[in-house]
């Protein structure tokens, strides 16, 4: 039985190694695709496209080898919220991971075309945002850190701000004739990528607390509409 | 009394005897015996290496990782290097020792190296070094020897081609068009080589014509400098006309040459129409005499090569300004000799803002300027803006 256990707690780690390196190349994919955006790398963006295969086959080893600890081992309490996190979270990542990519796609789509330094300076923001809310995400993940995880809404507010301004700054460009409309579209596009990966950065939290605390931010919305339900049926 | 006497002598010779032997047997101890064995704990000196250690037994299960190795685990690139790590370890206890060198886009960027070997009982030790200041110097020196070639070579190659086409050429109008690109390549070359000799000039100057000077002095005299340029484009210098408290001991030509610079390069990189702001303050013991424009700003990941010799940020649009690749690279060694530093805060598509900062000296009331900074009008009494147009 000690021997079952340990056998147990070893895989656990292991599923929690993999999720965390899945985790940290993602935060090193942000950088990475915003470079090869803005230095018009094509074949770069071809590399990425290219190694997102990767990311989903560790996604989908993450989900099996924790089905499997699901039914050899049926753990308890905490360990059972690791586990069914584990599942969530890699999906968030290997999604997060697609998000990267389509960066690539969109730097392919508007090769040759000049964005001027306005636009690069917003790009840039944005991108190191996404990686700085990823990286929290992650490191909060590894620490099991519940605290520095239940931060990161607040700090996805600042990337939300960056997101409306940089859609301001496309249509700007585009009414004074500087990128034309396939690009703004691409940018928009581009745009809405990295405030993704904010919000994928923010899930992660969530399961971060929810592994430490056993409570999710979801269940005070669920809180609500239990709460709304019960007021319709009364006043009904 | 003489048995006593010859006993005692015998009694004193032992003593000395085998006091002697055993001075000589410590002699021989002390040359020939073993070191004693250390008292330090092998492991805390590791605790104490700037690398991170981590050894693995025969097994491949870890059995040693030092403070640096376990503060890694903390952060995202430590949960990748521990991934190469382990790929490494693999390999070498299959027999090869391995090495490899990777490239993390962080924050921060960092370039680490990962090397492992076995150790004789069939485990293995791998080593964790951070390299990234080690690259940045290789890129810098190889960057440096390519981009000096080109910056030479480029003019004097463009006037050896026009020459020769000029040879065969009677056509007067397109003559006067070789002959004026002709001209500009000389000026060009004559540029970078003038600013080359200064740079020289910088780096080995004495500290022996230093005088104190006026902070805003040195301000105005860079924008009268540059005024005219900005002007053409409808480019405002405002000084803000702030006395600081203290003043700074310098050398006022290198002064004048390393904010000429500054604000050549502020003026350079705005839009037309557009203001470049400068200010003297002071900051401790301090003086900072800040350049700040709303231009085109610099890439972050240029940010930290910007004062290396020839580095351009955008290569073709610097060229086209007309600068040689050698401004910031004069700043800085000019803020190094005075014992300064200079610093610089960019933002893409926002602009720039440098600061020179000098040490600063208080005023004394009767040191005044004893060589004028360019043409330098009196100062206005105390207004918040000088507009030098």
């Amino acid at each position: 039985m000690p021997d079952l256990r340990a056998s147990f707690h070893s895989d656990l780690d292991d599923i929690r190694s993999s999720i965390a390196r899945m985790g940290a190349t993602v935060v090193e994919l942000i950088p990475r695709v915003t470079d090869i955006l803005l230095e018009q790398d094509l074949e770069g963006a071809n590399y990425v496209l290219r190694a997102d295969d990767e990311i989903d086959a560790r996604c989908l080893d993450i989900e099996e080898r924790s089905l499997s600890l699901l039914a050899l081992q049926a753990p308890v309490a905490g360990d059972l919220r690791e586990v069914a996190s584990a599942f969530k979270i890699a999906s968030e990542m290997e999604r997060s991971a697609d998000l990267c990519g389509n960066i690539c796609k969109a730097a392919r789509r508007i090769y040759g075309h000049d964005l001027g330094p306005k636009l690069r300076g917003t790009i840039t923001k944005l991108s190191a945002q996404a990686a700085r809310e990823y990286k929290e995400a992650v490191e909060a993940y590894v620490e099991r850190d519940s605290a520095r995880a239940a931060a990161l809404p607040d700090i996805d507010d600042f990337l939300d701000e960056l997101h409306r301004q940089f859609v301001q700054q496309i249509l700007e460009s585009h009414a004074a004739g500087t990128i034309d409309l396939q690009v703004a579209v691409q940018l928009a596009l581009v745009a809405r990528f990295y405030e993704r990966l904010g919000d994928h950065a923010v899930g992660l939290g969530h399961k971060v607390c929810y592994i430490a605390t056993g409570w999710m931010p979801e269940s005070e919305a669920r809180e609500r509409y239990r709460k709304s339900q019960e007021a319709g049926a009364d006043n009904a | 009394m003489d048995l006593i006497i010859v006993a005692a002598a015998v009694a004193v010779g032992l003593v000395l005897g085998w006091a002697l032997c055993r001075g000589g047997d410590q002699r021989t101890a002390d040359v020939a015996a073993p070191a004693r064995p250390s008292t330090v704990d092998h492991r805390q000196v590791l605790d104490m290496a700037q690398a991170a250690v981590v050894v693995v037994d025969a097994r491949g299960d870890e059995t040693y990782r030092n403070d640096r190795a376990r503060a890694l685990r903390r952060t995202h690139s430590g949960v990748l290097i521990d991934e190469a790590v382990e790929r490494h370890v693999g390999r070498a206890l299959n027999g090869a020792d391995t090495a490899e060198v990777i490239d993390l886009y962080g924050p921060p960027r960092q370039t680490m190296s990962v090397s492992c070997h076995r150790l004789p009982d069939g485990g293995v030790v791998a080593f964790i070094d951070d390299v990234t200041e080690r690259r940045r110097i290789d890129a810098m020196r190889t960057d440096f020897v390519a981009n000096i070639s080109h910056e030479l070579k480029t003019p004097v190659g463009a006037i050896a081609v026009l020459a020769d086409a000029l040879v065969d050429e009677d056509d007067p109008e397109v003559m006067a068009r070789m002959v004026s690109r002709m001209v500009a390549e000389a000026e060009r070359a004559a540029r970078t080589i003038d600013d080359l000799l200064e740079l020289s000039e910088i780096e080995l100057s004495s500290p022996t014509d230093r005088l104190p000077l006026e902070p805003v002095d040195v301000l105005r005299a860079a924008a009268d400098r540059l005024g005219q340029a900005a002007e053409q484009r409808s480019i405002t210098i405002d000084i803000d006309a702030a006395v600081p408290d203290l003043v700074v001991v310098g050398d006022p030509r290198q002064l004048s040459s390393a904010l000429g610079n500054l604000v050549d390069n502020a003026v350079k990189y705005s839009d037309d129409g557009a203001r470049v702001r400068l200010r003297a303050r002071t900051n401790d013991d301090w003086v900072e005499l800040v350049v700040a424009d709303d231009g085109v700003g610099i890439p972050e990941r240029d940010l930290e090569r910007i004062f290396e010799r020839f580095y351009r940020v955008d290569k073709a649009r610097s060229r086209g300004t007309g600068g040689t690749g050698l401004g910031l690279a004069i700043v800085r060694h000019v803020a190094n000799n005075h014992g300064g530093d200079v610093l610089v805060h960019s933002t893409e598509g926002e602009g720039s803002s440098f600061v020179l900062r000098l040490p600063g000296t208080p005023r004394n009331p009767d040191d005044v300027p004893q060589e004028p900074m360019g043409d330098v009008a009196d100062p206005t009494p105390n207004p918040q803006q000088v507009n030098t147009r």
